[in-house]
C-alpha cells in the first residue's frame, strides 16, 4: 500500500511537471496571463507529490515494511529510530526522493516569491526550466532508481543501513545540508536560462535570485564542513579531507559557486561580465549533476562507493542535454549580451574580483582534472593511474595562497579606481600584521614555505578585514555620534552584504590557517599498552585503564578506556572503540578525540586487547583542528548576516534600460550617496 | 568588447565538453575495480614464503617445487571468501590424491586465532598458514581477499584472480598451469 | 621615495623569514622522514583514496614496515617506488608519473591558468585603450531626478 502510494505520488509529480511546462509554454506563446497563473500552480502539485512520496518512504521505513526492497536494504528492526529516519538518504533511490523534496521546496518558494510577477515571461521560463529538471528526477525514480520496488518474497528483517551510516548523529545533517546546497543552485540556473531565452539579460535575474544563490552557497559550505567533520570524527583515519572523488564532487560546484557570488557583484555594479556570469551559473548547475554522476554511477572508486546502478547513462545524458542547451543559448544570444562596461584600472575591486574568478575557476579545473584523470588515462591509453592528495595539495596550494592575498587586498580597493598612494596607506598596517604573522610562525617552529606564507597572508587578510570594520565604525561614530557597539550594528545593518561577506572571509582565514598548520607536523604514534600502563606522546600522558564492552540489539562494542593528562592536569577519559554490526563482518572503528584549543589528541584502536590484555592504540596529535569547525561556523554566520534584508537607503540604481531590448541597455548609471 | 566572438568561444567550449562527455560515456560501462585488480605478477617467479601453518608445521613454497601450487588469500569475515568456501572444499576433495597439485591458504587481514577457529569449525581441511606482519600478502601484491594465485611447476605465477572462484574456474587455471590447454 | 620605505622594509623581513622557513633543516632527511614521505606517495591498496601513511589497514602497515626495511637496506627512493609499481601497477602512485599521458595532469592546469591570466591581461589592456563613456546631460538630469526622489 505504501509502495502504491509512493508510485502514485511520483506519477502525479511527473504529470504535474509535464502539465505545468505545457501550460506555461502555451501561456507564453499566447501571452495569456491566466494560463501563466495556472501553470504556476503545478509547482505546488509537484511539491505535494514529492512530500507524499517522501512521506510514504519514511512511513515504510518506520513501519519496517520489508516488502519494499529499499527498506529491506536500508532498514532493520534493530536500527535505532534516528537512523531509520535517516535511512531515507542512506542510498541512491531514497536520496533522489530527498532531492525531489528539496527541489519541490525551492520551486514552491520561488513561485510564491514571484506570484505577483507570474505573468512575466522570465518567471514563466524559469519555472519551466525548474519543472523540467524536476521531471528528470521523477523519471529517474520511475525508471532506474525506483525506491518503491516491491520484493516478491518479503524477508523477515532488513539488512539495515551501512554501519558507517548509523554510528553518528551527523548522518542526520550532512547529506540534507549538501542537498540543500546542490539543489539550491538550480534556482539561479533557472533564471539564467530564462534570461537567455527571453533576451532580458540585464541585472534583473541576478537581483531576483541573489538570496537563493547565497542560501544555496551557505548550505553547501556547511554541508562540506560537516562532511569534513564526519571524516574526522567518524571514519577514524585521523584526517578531515582525503581528496576522495566524492569529496571533490561536492567541492566543484562550491568553487564555481563562490566565483559566481563574487562576479555577480561586479555585474550588479558595473553591468559587466554578463556572458561570464551566465556561463558560470550554467557550469555550477552542470557540476552539481556531474557530481551526482561521479558519486552514483560507480565510475570512480571511492570511499563513498555506493552500489553500482544503471543510473550512470541517464545522468550523463541529462548532463549532456543541459550543457548543450546552455552552450547553445549562450552561443545564440552571445554577442548581444556583451555590455559596454569596462574596467578602469587594475587597482580596483572589479579587477580583484576578476582575479578571484580566475583563481576559483582555476581551482575548479584542477580539482575536476585530477578527479576524472584516471578515467581519461584509462579511456585514451588504457593505463591505470591514480591521482591523490600529493597532486591536489601541490596544485591547489599556490592558488589558495594567491586567493588569500586577494582576499586581503580587495576590501581596501574601492570600485573603479584608486591611486597607489591611497592603497598603500590603507594596506600598510595590515601588511605589517601579516609580516608579524610570518615572523611569529617561524619563531613558533613552523617550517616550509607554504605553511609560513599561508600564515602570513592569513594574518594580513584578517587585519585588513578588521581595518575595514574599524574604519566603518569610526566614520559612523564621527558622523552620527554613536557609541561603537551601536555604530557597529547600524553599520552592518546598513550594508549587510558587505559586512556579512567580510565575516565569511574571517571564517575562510581561519580555515586557511588550519590547512596551513595541518601540513606541518602532527604527531603519529602507535602504542602497545597493558592495563595500567602509561606512555607519553607529545607532552600528553596516556594511561590505559582497561577495556569494556557493551552490547545492544544492533551492535556489540569493545572500547579501550584511556586517561589523558597534560602537565599534571587530568584531561579526562577517552574511549576509542570497535563495534561489530550483524550485517558487516569487519569491525567498525570509532575514534575518540580530545578536542583542545591548540591541538587534538586523537585515539583509535589498532588491535583489540589480546589474550594478555595488551591493546594497540594509535595516537595522533593534530594541531588546530577545532578552528576548522569554528571557521565553518563563522562562514555560516557571515552568510546569515549577508542575508539580512535591507541595505543602504538611496543605493537604488537608476538603471536606464534593464528589461528593454538589448540595444537600449546602456551602462547602468549609479546614484551615489 | 570586441575580440573573439562569443560564438567561437562557445563552440570551443562545446567541443571540450563533448570530448569529456564521450570519455565519460566510454567508461560508464566498465568496472573500475576489474582493471585495477589485474595482478602485475603473472609471468613472474612467485615470491618465496616460509610461514607457520595452523597445524604447527611450516609451509614453504620451496618444498613444493615441481608441483602446481594454488595459493588462496582469505580470512574469516569477508563475504566473498565464504562464497568461495564450497568451491575450495570441492577442489580439495577432487585433488586430494593428486600429488602434483597443492592447495595452500594464507590468512590476510585477520587475527590468527579467529581465522584458526573459523577454519576448524568450518572444516577447511587443507594447509592454511598465517602471515605474521602481512609481509607475504605484500610480496604477492594482494589488494584484498579472496585472491588466488596459481603457481606453475617451474615456480612462475601462471594466473592470478581477484574475487571468489568456482571449481570449474580453478580447474581451468590448474590445467593451464600444467600446460594442457 | 620615502613612502616606499616601510614596504621595502616589510619585503626584507618577509623574504628573510620565508628563507629561514624554507631552509632545508640540516643534512639528509632522517630515515623515518623518508619512510613517511614515501608512504604518503603510495595509495593504500584496500582503501580508495587514502595514502599508505594515513591508512591503518593491515596491508598499509605491512607496506610501511616493508618500506622501513628497504630504507635500512640502503635502497633509494626511486628503487622503492619502482618496486611497488612493479608489484601493484602504476595506480599505486598517488602522484602520476610525468611520463606519457601522466604529464597532462601537471601541464594542463598551468596552461589553462596561463591562458586565463593572459586573457585577462589582454582584456585589461583593451579596456584601458577604449575611450571612456561620458555621461550626457540627459543622464545627469535623470540622476538629479532620482536624487530628489530619495531625499
Amino acid at each position: 500500500m505504501k509502495a502504491a502510494l509512493g508510485i502514485v505520488a511520483l506519477l502525479v509529480g511527473v504529470t504535474g511537471c509535464v502539465l505545468g511546462v505545457t501550460t506555461l509554454l502555451l501561456g507564453i506563446r499566447r501571452h495569456d496571463a491566466r494560463l501563466l497563473h495556472l501553470g504556476r500552480q503545478f509547482v505546488f502539485v509537484v511539491l505535494f507529490a514529492a512530500i507524499v512520496a517522501t512521506g510514504a518512504m519514511e512511513w515504510a521505513l518506520l513501519a519496517h515494511d520489508f516488502s519494499l526492497r529499499y527498506v529491506a536494504e536500508n532498514g532493520s528492526r534493530g536500527t535505532p529510530t534516528l537512523f531509520t529516519i535517516t535511512g531515507l538518504w542512506a542510498s541512491l533511490e531514497g536520496s533522489i526522493l530527498l532531492w525531489l523534496l528539496i527541489l519541490g521546496g525551492y520551486l514552491a518558494a520561488v513561485a510564491r516569491k514571484f506570484r505577483s510577477r507570474a505573468h512575466d515571461p522570465i518567471v514563466a521560463w524559469a519555472t519551466i526550466v525548474g519543472l523540467a529538471v524536476a521531471a528528470f528526477f521523477f523519471l529517474l525514480t520511475l525508471g532506474p532508481a525506483n525506491p518503491f520496488h516491491v520484493l516478491s518474497s518479503v524477508p523477515a528483517d532488513g539488512r539495515g543501513p551501512n554501519p558507517l551510516l548509523q554510528n553518528h548523529p551527523l548522518m542526520a545533517f550532512h547529506p540534507p545540508m549538501l542537498y540543500l546546497g546542490y539543489v539550491g543552485f538550480t534556482v539561479p540556473f533557472m533564471f539564467g536560462i530564462a534570461a537567455l531565452i527571453t533576451g532580458r539579460f540585464g541585472e534583473g535575474w541576478l537581483a531576483d535570485t541573489r538570496r537563493a544563490t547565497l542560501v544555496a552557497w551557505g548550505f553547501l559550505t556547511v554541508g562540506i564542513i560537516l562532511g569534513a567533520w564526519w571524516s574526522y570524527e567518524v571514519l577514524g583515519w585521523g584526517g578531515y579531507w582525503a581528496w576522495d572523488p566524492v569529496e571533490n564532487a561536492s567541492l566543484l560546484p562550491w568553487l564555481t559557486g563562490t566565483a559566481f557570488i563574487h562576479s555577480v557583484i561586479v555585474q550588479e555594479r558595473r553591468g559587466m561580465l554578463r556572458v561570464w556570469n551566465l556561463s558560470l551559473v550554467i557550469a555550477t548547475f552542470c557540476l552539481t549533476i556531474l557530481g551526482t554522476f561521479l558519486t552514483r554511477s560507480g565510475i570512480i572508486n571511492s570511499v563513498h562507493a555506493f552500489s553500482v546502478s544503471s543510473i550512470g547513462p541517464w545522468l550523463l545524458t541529462f548532463l549532456g542535454i543541459v550543457a548543450a542547451v546552455g552552450i547553445g543559448l549562450v552561443a545564440w544570444r552571445g554577442d548581444r549580451l556583451r555590455s559596454p562596461g569596462r574596467i578602469d584600472s587594475v587597482l580596483s575591486r572589479e579587477a580583484a574580483f576578476l582575479a578571484n574568478n580566475l583563481l576559483f575557476t582555476g581551482l575548479a579545473f584542477v580539482v575536476l582534472l585530477g578527479t576524472v584523470f584516471p578515467l581519461i588515462a584509462e579511456a585514451l591509453r588504457n593505463r591505470q593511474l591514480s591521482v591523490g592528495e600529493p597532486y591536489f595539495d601541490r596544485m591547489t596550494t599556490p592558488l589558495g595562497l594567491l586567493l588569500l592575498f586577494f582576499m586581503a587586498v580587495a576590501p581596501a580597493l574601492p570600485w573603479r579606481a584608486v591611486s597607489g598612494d591611497v592603497l598603500r596607506r590603507r594596506l600598510i598596517v595590515p601588511a605589517w600584521v601579516g609580516g608579524a604573522g610570518l615572523v611569529l610562525a617561524v619563531v613558533a617552529g613552523v617550517r616550509g614555505i607554504s605553511p609560513v606564507v599561508a600564515i602570513g597572508l592569513a594574518s594580513f587578510a584578517f587585519a585588513a578585514i578588521v581595518r575595514q570594520f574599524a574604519v566603518g565604525v569610526r566614520a559612523r561614530m564621527r558622523s552620527n555620534a554613536e557609541r561603537p557597539p551601536r555604530a557597529l550594528v547600524r553599520m552592518v545593518r546598513a550594508n549587510p552584504r558587505l559586512y556579512g561577506g567580510l565575516v565569511v572571509h574571517v571564517g575562510v582565514v581561519l580555515v586557511a590557517l588550519v590547512l596551513a598548520c595541518s601540513s606541518t607536523a602532527g604527531v603519529k604514534r602507535e602504542v602497545r599498552l597493558v592495563k595500567g600502563q602509561s606512555v607519553t606522546v607529545s607532552g600528553y600522558r596516556l594511561t590505559y585503564i582497561g577495556a569494556s564492552s557493551s552490547r545492544s540489539a544492533q551492535r556489540s562494542t569493545v572500547s579501550a578506556r584511556v586517561r589523558i593528562s597534560h602537565g599534571g592536569r587530568d584531561l579526562g577519559t577517552y574511549a576509542p572503540a570497535v563495534s561489530s554490526y550483524p550485517n558487516a563482518m569487519t569491525g567498525i572503528g570509532t575514534p575518540s578525540v580530545r578536542t583542545g584549543l591548540v591541538e587534538d589528541v586523537y585515539l583509535t584502536i589498532v588491535s583489540l586487547p589480546n589474550a594478555r590484555g595488551r591493546v594497540t592504540i594509535a595516537v595522533l596529535v593534530n594541531p588546530m583542528v577545532l578552528w576548522l569547525w569554528i571557521g565553518g561556523g563563522v562562514m555560516a554566520l557571515g552568510t546569515l548576516i549577508a542575508l539580512v534584508p535591507g541595505g543602504r537607503p538611496g543605493r537604488r540604481r537608476a538603471v536606464l534600460a534593464d528589461d528593454a531590448t538589448p540595444e537600449a541597455a546602456g551602462t547602468p548609471v549609479e546614484v551615489p550617496v | 568588447m570586441k575580440g573573439i566572438s562569443t560564438r567561437w568561444i562557445a563552440i570551443g567550449v562545446a567541443i571540450v565538453v563533448a570530448v569529456f562527455a564521450i570519455v565519460l560515456a566510454t567508461q560508464v560501462s566498465t568496472d573500475p575495480r576489474a582493471a585495477a585488480n589485474r595482478s602485475n605478477l603473472v609471468g613472474r617467479p612467485a615470491p618465496k614464503f616460509d610461514l607457520p601453518a595452523f597445524d604447527g608445521t611450516r609451509v614453504r613454497l620451496a618444498e613444493r617445487a615441481g608441483k602446481t601450487v594454488v595459493v588462496n588469500f582469505w580470512n574469516s569475515w569477508c563475504i566473498p571468501c565464504r562464497q568461495e568456501e564450497g568451491a575450495l572444499r570441492a577442489f580439495q576433495r577432487e585433488h586430494a590424491r593428486d600429488a602434483s597439485v597443492d592447495l595452500v591458504g594464507i590468512v590476510r587481514d585477520d587475527s590468527t586465532s579467529t581465522a584458526g577457529a573459523y577454519a576448524k569449525s568450518h572444516s577447511l581441511n587443507w594447509t592454511i598458514a598465517s602471515d605474521p606482519g602481512s609481509s607475504v600478502a605484500v610480496k604477492f601484491g594482494t589488494r584484498g581477499q579472496p585472491e588466488t594465485y596459481v603457481i606453475g611447476p617451474s615456480g612462475v605465477i601462471v594466473a592470478a584472480h581477484y574475487g571468489p572462484l568456482t571449481v570449474a574456474e580453478l580447474d581451468a587455471l590448474v590445467a593451464r598451469s600444467q600446460g594442457v590447454q | 621615495m620615502r613612502k616606499w620605505i616601510p614596504w621595502v622594509l616589510l619585503a626584507v623581513v618577509a623574504i628573510a623569514t620565508i628563507t629561514v622557513a624554507a631552509w632545508p633543516s640540516g643534512g639528509k632527511q632522517s630515515a623515518s622522514a623518508r619512510a613517511h614521505g614515501l608512504a604518503a606517495e603510495l595509495r593504500c591498496v584496500d582503501c580508495e583514496s587514502l595514502s599508505v601513511a594515513d591508512s591503518s589497514t593491515v596491508s598499509a602497515r605491512a607496506i610501511r614496515a616493508d618500506i622501513a626495511q628497504r630504507i635500512r637496506h640502503g635502497e633509494s627512493d626511486v628503487d622503492i617506488r619502482a618496486y611497488y609499481v612493479g608489484q601493484y601497477g602504476e595506480s599505486i602512485l598517488l602522484k602520476p608519473a610525468s611520463s606519457g599521458i601522466g604529464a597532462f595532469v601537471w601541464i594542463l592546469p598551468v596552461l589553462v591558468l596561463g591562458a586565463g591570466a593572459g586573457g585577462l591581461v589582454v582584456a585589461l589592456r583593451r579596456w584601458q585603450r577604449t575611450p571612456r563613456l561620458r555621461a550626457s546631460d540627459e543622464d545627469r538630469a535623470l540622476v538629479e531626478r532620482e536624487r530628489e526622489l530619495d531625499a
